[in-house]
């Protein structure tokens, strides 16, 4: 059954066409379940004692930063389907998905600096989160790069996805090894392991914001790929029906 | 070995290495106390861009000849080529930055105990940027050369931070054996790891 729907699923027109079906719902919850966790965080959280309003930043810098690692992840994973079983779409995932990952990634970064300048009196500092993500943008920007400069869509996807895995590989060590270098940054606002140190009421909207940014995501990937389907596709006859034949 | 025939292929990334340690005393200053601090640091930069500078040729020439056809061809796995062609690229360039560093350290007022732990630093570390740069290379033959190094510039954080975390803990005389075990570690898995992925990059020419 999922091994069916699995491979209906790596089928572009197959996988439009559920996508269709999918997307309103997806445009709905993404919507309403990041507007209620900003609205939350940003209007009805309680102050911070220490930082004061300054720190509601931080719904919108969070939640931006471990999207820029997963959608990263996510196309590592991509890309090990895509080399290892040649899945077209895979390719076309991990092609929608990096604009995305590498938006968040800068998106982090400019809200991080935007916090440290009142918090820490400076826009950047040489610590370990902060330059292990300045890493992960570059290695964004190298995937993208090397993308753009094949002309064959299908291989340019292959040659990603290589470059992604290394990525995969790379990117612990890379945390690691910055970690030994320096460390300012505050320590990690999720963990699985141990209670939250924030108090609940700061905690739960940046809970609600973080399920809304992969909503958010889910949605962007959605309308990207889409896109790409049909772009890659055009001189398939279902395109052209679907398009009533305009291409 | 073709590539020791023109003595031009070894010779241009050991005098690039050593321009590169030159400027900065230029630029910064000729104070001994401050050259020396910031010794490995200069050496590891040089040594990076330097590994880098020959990495498109690892595979563009035989591309174009067809050699690299005969690689796919041939009865050898091609695995075994590609670790080869690595292998001469390190012969070529990472061989001559291992000599032309001990010069640099001179020059650079690196105290002479911590000569060892650079050299052995240099060794594991520019082994392991042969490797990333051969994938680097097999990912944008025929494409510019600063793509290649863009591709794998980023990916060599680790190996430039363990590369002087060696120097200088051994400049502050703490124990600089675990950094060099994790280069060690890079190495060993990168060998099987990158090469299998370069051969994999290399065959999207070939479809």
């Amino acid at each position: 059954m999922i091994k069916k729907w699995l491979i209906e699923m790596g089928s572009p027109p197959l996988f439009y066409k559920w996508s269709t079906k999918i997307l309103p719902w997806l445009f709905i919850s993404a919507i309403l379940i990041l507007g209620i966790g900003l609205f939350w965080g940003l209007l009805f959280a309680p102050t911070d004692y220490k930082q004061g309003d300054v720190y509601r930043i931080l719904y919108i810098h969070v939640p931006s930063a471990i999207l820029g690692q997963s959608i990263f992840m996510f196309m590592a994973f991509c890309g090990f389907i895509n080399v290892i079983w040649r899945a077209k779409i895979s390719g076309m995932m991990l092609k929608s998905a990096a604009p995305i990952g590498v938006s968040f990634t800068l998106l982090a970064l400019v809200t991080g600096s935007i916090w440290g300048k009142p918090t820490w009196g400076t826009w950047w500092v040489w610590d370990a989160r902060l330059t292990s993500t300045l890493i992960l943008f570059f290695i964004y920007t190298a995937l993208i790069g090397l993308h753009s400069t094949i002309d064959d869509k299908t291989k340019a996807d292959r040659a990603v996805s290589i470059l992604s895995i290394v990525g995969l590989a790379i990117i612990p060590v890379i945390k690691k090894s910055v970690d030994w270098w320096q460390t300012l940054h505050q320590p990690s606002t999720f963990t699985i392991t141990s209670s939250p140190s924030m108090s609940p009421d700061m905690y739960q909207p940046l809970l609600i914001c973080l399920i809304g940014f992969y909503l958010f995501f889910a949605l962007l990937l959605t309308l990207n790929l889409r896109n790409e389907i049909l772009e890659r596709e055009r001189t398939k006859n279902w395109v052209k029906q679907l398009l009533g034949g305009v291409g | 070995m073709i590539a020791f025939r023109r003595s031009s292929t070894y010779i241009t990334p050991l005098i690039f290495f050593l321009i590169v340690v030159t400027f900065f005393p230029l630029a910064l200053g000729p104070q001994e106390s401050l050259l020396s601090s910031l010794a490995p640091g200069v050496i590891w930069i040089a040594a990076l861009l330097a590994s880098l500078l020959a990495v498109e040729t690892i595979f563009s020439e035989d591309f174009r000849d067809g050699t690299l056809d005969d690689f796919f061809i041939s009865l050898e796995p091609s695995f075994i080529l590609v670790f080869a062609k690595v292998m001469i690229h390190w012969l070529i360039t990472g061989l001559p930055i291992l000599v032309a560093s001990s010069i640099a350290a001179i020059i650079l007022y690196l105290p002479l105990d911590s000569f060892i732990p650079m050299l052995l630093s240099l060794l594991l570390g520019t082994s392991f940027m042969s490797l990333l740069g051969a994938l680097g290379a097999a990912l944008a033959l025929g494409k510019s050369a600063i793509l290649s190094a863009i591709i794998v510039l980023p990916f060599s954080v680790p190996t430039l931070l363990m590369g002087t975390s060696v120097i200088t803990s051994s400049l502050n005389n703490q124990d600089f054996s675990g950094f060099l075990m994790i280069m060690g570690a890079m190495l060993a898995l990168g060998i099987p790891g990158l090469c299998l992925l370069t051969v994999e990059a290399l065959l999207l020419n070939y479809e």
